[in-house]
């Protein structure tokens, strides 16, 4: 009698073929213009790039737009030399564009050399969007030039990291892809609420196409398990299964390998100092250090002491490194104590706070809408100080 | 030196843990999984134990030290032990029973092999976490500005202060301290204390080593419950891996600090007990489910509801003929009273309630299904409650089912009528609040698969008929 097949060798060719039908039909949506071309995807550095209307510095995180002309308009271009029907998507990477600035993308080409031809773009998470231009009347001829042009006001920079005219063929696409899922992500302050797994904007997450392949793989083996039983055996339940736990396993690597990533970065930050280095080499180094000068002027606890900042972030970790004292501080708003609250022997300190202002000759300290309290200067650093109410 | 006394701090809490269960005579014995679930339930239990034992010291007026925490839970450890020796529940094991439960020799060659890669990799991530917590300092927000403030108050005096509202504190409190959610229960902060106490310094990269602690535990429970219901060593063990790598749970113990992890670990093991304790009723399984479900609230204030979501389980084990259809009743009452409550803008556990039908679910399922904060977790519980629907409210997955049905209910309230379901359009807060059910879904989840499997194999085990 001939032994049924093993579901090991089963499951894996399932796998394969489900792949294979899963990425033709991605590429079959995903893919624009060639699936195979000898054009090779462009790039354009910040660098190649000149600021046309607005202002721009050169900065080593990218071209950075810092304010628009008189008429609220950014332009910011580079001369090319593109064969239009070879490369079918134009890409700006940027970071920090506000949803309220309107961006387009320009361009001229060769056949009306005259005109500028514009489309709106589209924006995500501060990151303009790839730009399709398959079929595009106007995208036909030699591209001589493009740019990428911002329609309003902005308060923080705008930074122009590059811009890429892709060929969107097969391998560039899934190139693409690739790089989108091995991204480093580091840990920032929202990765206690989410791991994104790979880059801020991906166009096809890879949890999702995990699952897809996987239910293809379930799909076809009901199938050939209702119509040909022979060629799959009958333990569906453990093939299904093993593939689910493979393509956890396959999702745990790239997580495993960030983790090994990220924990290179905190070792050459952190690893063999004391715990003090270690908080004058984390992220708020500086409000560490001045609040260990402002403890130094503290008398043992628990003296209370107000902290104020315009920041959020350094108002609230200001008054952790202030902790076992007495401390007060607005955790959600920005907001001043009542003067009325402070009492003789309290402490107030400022870190980088506007609207707040001592009179040393009077020795009064005084903020909006409140009456002037009598109070010694203790320390004064930069745009932080300590006081003492008297 | 700090290496030793880090050792010790993690040590004395899990080794009372699992003395105390010894003394309970839990798990019986005549049990394979017993090893392990008296390791995975050690810690939980001996971290709350001990964090009792230090509000006891602070109500009595004895500062915190080495000598007064560890002195008498040492000798708590001693007389427990030398109980469950006394009543013939702990003897000294034989090399070949440890090394049986260590790596079930039963198992094929190829299931051996996969079993020591998944404890192999399940390592590699635990240390990977471990790098993280003994070098980075406190780094999530909420971990510094509501969690660790109270620890460092209470590590420096010696005992714990009170913390009050803005108002009371703006009035003069003689005392009293201020952080941003000073109505937040104590207990980890105790431990974040306890583990400062032990290393001689306030150090708040140290302190947070009881997160790693929780997490091992509760792979090493997870483990154990599996095996306890018969599940395949090798499957248990993938069982154990899905939990221990869920992403959320592995940032939550790198990034230590909140108290979500710890929530999710407790609620857990309170269910799997009370799961236990429904198909069992052995009173020592009750014992253990009540002590955990009792401790759910000293974690997160929402742990009282969660908590309350352990009950209908037992009420479907003890009226099992009528029990679905008083839950159902009970349900509908609980709606109408929530929606009630949403119109008169009450106010449940700190969360405002408000009447919002339109919720951001587009949001909740970016984040569920195509982000990796859940890996394939939704994607696979789907799947199974579909293919296995008929068997779910039936025993013996009935009380499983029905507290996972009822934490998936109080989380749709919080995302549909709190203010959580404004804060969800940020993801700050979906994601956290599901990390407390999790770890249970992924175990029911195994559960649910070893049920199908079970009956696949009778089937075809079964005669055929022509």
């Amino acid at each position: 009698m001939r032994a049924g097949p093993r579901p090991l060798a089963v499951a894996l060719w399932l796998f394969v073929a489900s792949t294979s039908i899963c990425l033709l039909l991605y590429l079959g949506i995903a893919v624009q213009g060639a699936w195979f071309t000898s054009a090779r995807t462009q790039h354009w550095t910040p660098a190649q790039m000149a600021v046309a209307r607005g202002t721009g510095q050169l900065r080593p995180e990218g071209l950075q737009l810092t304010s628009p002309d008189a008429s609220d308009a950014t332009l910011v271009s580079v001369v090319t030399s593109l064969r239009s029907s070879q490369y079918p998507v134009i890409a700006w990477q940027s970071i920090g564009v506000p949803d309220s600035v309107e961006v387009a993308l320009l361009w001229h080409n060769d056949y009306e050399p005259t005109r500028v031809f514009n489309r709106r773009l589209a924006v995500e998470s501060g990151r303009i969007q790839p730009f399709t231009l398959e079929g595009d009347p106007d995208w036909n001829g030699t591209i001589t030039g493009l740019a990428i042009g911002f329609k309003g006001a902005y308060t923080q920079p705008i930074v122009i990291v590059g811009a890429t005219a892709k060929t969107m063929s097969a391998a560039e696409v899934l190139s693409d892809r690739a790089r989108e899922w091995f991204t480093f992500e580091p840990w920032t302050g929202s990765s206690i609420n989410l791991i994104i797994g790979g880059a801020d904007v991906q166009e096809l997450p890879m949890p999702f196409i995990f699952a897809v392949i996987i239910g293809v793989a379930a799909l076809l083996y009901a199938l050939l398990a209702r119509w040909c039983p022979q060629w799959v055996g009958p333990a569906g339940a453990l093939i299904v299964g093993g593939l689910f736990a493979a393509g956890w396993f396959a999702l745990d690597a790239r997580l495993q390998w960030n983790l090994a990533r990220q924990a290179s970065v905190t070792a050459q930050t952190y690893a063999g100092k004391s715990w003090r280095e270690r908080h004058l080499a984390a992220e708020d180094g500086m409000v560490f250090a001045f609040i260990e000068k402002v403890r130094a002027k503290l008398p043992p606890p628990p003296a209370r002491v107000f902290m104020v900042a315009d920041e959020h972030y350094f108002r609230d970790r200001a008054a952790y490194h202030l902790y076992p004292y007495n401390v007060y501080f607005s955790p959600w708003v920005n907001a001043m104590p009542p003067a009325s609250a402070l009492r003789p022997g309290d402490y107030v300190v400022v870190f980088q706070r506007r609207g707040v202002q001592f009179n040393a000759a009077t020795q009064s300290l005084r903020w909006e809408g409140q009456p002037p309290v009598q109070a010694e200067l203790l320390l004064v650093e930069g745009g932080a100080a300590m006081f003492k109410v008297l | 030196m700090e290496s030793v006394q880090i050792v010790v701090s993690v040590a004395l809490p899990w080794l009372l843990g699992v003395a105390v269960l010894a003394a309970l005579g839990w798990p019986r014995r005549d049990e394979g999984s017993s090893p392990w679930l008296a390791v995975g339930y050690g810690y939980p239990a001996g971290a709350i134990l001990l964090t009792l034992w230090m509000r006891v010291l602070s109500v009595a007026g004895v500062g915190f030290s080495r000598a007064s925490i560890a002195l008498p839970l040492l000798a708590i450890i001693a007389g427990t032990v030398w109980w469950a020796w006394r009543t013939r529940y702990l003897s000294v094991p034989s090399a070949d029973a440890l090394r049986i439960v260590i790596t079930p020799a039963a198992l094929p060659r190829w299931q051996r092999m996969i079993w020591i890669v998944l404890t192999a990799w399940i390592a590699l991530r635990f240390a990977l976490v471990a790098a993280e917590i003994a070098w980075r300092p406190l780094y999530p927000w909420d971990a510094w500005v509501q969690w660790a403030t109270k620890a460092r108050v209470w590590y420096e005096l010696g005992r714990i202060a009170p913390f009050g509202t803005p108002e009371q504190w703006l009035a003069g409190t003689p005392g009293l301290y201020f952080d941003a959610s000073p109505g937040y229960p104590g207990t980890m902060p105790l431990l974040q204390v306890w583990t400062c106490v032990m290393i001689g310094q306030w150090d708040d990269s140290a302190m947070n080593w009881p997160w790693l602690a929780l997490l091992i535990a509760l792979t090493l429970a997870v483990y154990g419950v599996l095996r306890g219901e018969k599940v395949a060593p090798l499957t248990a063990m993938i069982g154990a891996y899905l939990v221990a790598t869920l992403p959320l749970l592995d940032v939550h113990a790198a990034l230590a600090g909140y108290a979500d992890l710890p929530q999710a670990v407790v609620y857990t093991l309170a269910a799997l007990a009370t799961y236990r304790w429904c198909l069992r009723r052995d009173a020592r399984d009750a014992i253990v489910a009540l002590a955990l479900a009792c401790a759910c609230p000293l974690i997160k204030n929402p742990g009282l509801v969660w908590a309350l979501t352990l009950l209908p389980a037992v009420v479907v084990t003890l009226l099992p003929r009528h029990g679905l259809r008083a839950l159902a009743t009970g349900a509908t009452i609980a709606i109408v009273v929530a929606f009630v409550l949403a119109r008169t803008q009450w106010t449940v556990l700190g969360y405002p309630l408000r009447l919002d039908f339109a919720p951001a679910w587009r949001e909740l399922v970016r984040t569920y299904f195509l982000m990796g904060n859940w890996n394939l977790l939704w994607y696979g519980l789907i799947v199974l409650w579909v293919v296995a629907a008929r068997r779910l409210f039936k025993p013996p997955l009935l009380p499983l089912s029905v507290t996972v049905a009822t934490g998936l209910a109080f989380l749709f309230i919080v995302f549909s009528i709190t203010e959580a379901a404004v804060w969800m359009a940020d993801l700050t807060t979906a994601n956290r609040a599901t990390l407390h059910l999790a770890p249970l879904l992924i175990t029911s989840g195994m559960l649910i698969w070893n049920q199908l499997n079970q009956s696949a194999s009778t089937a075809d085990l079964a005669p055929d008929p022509a």
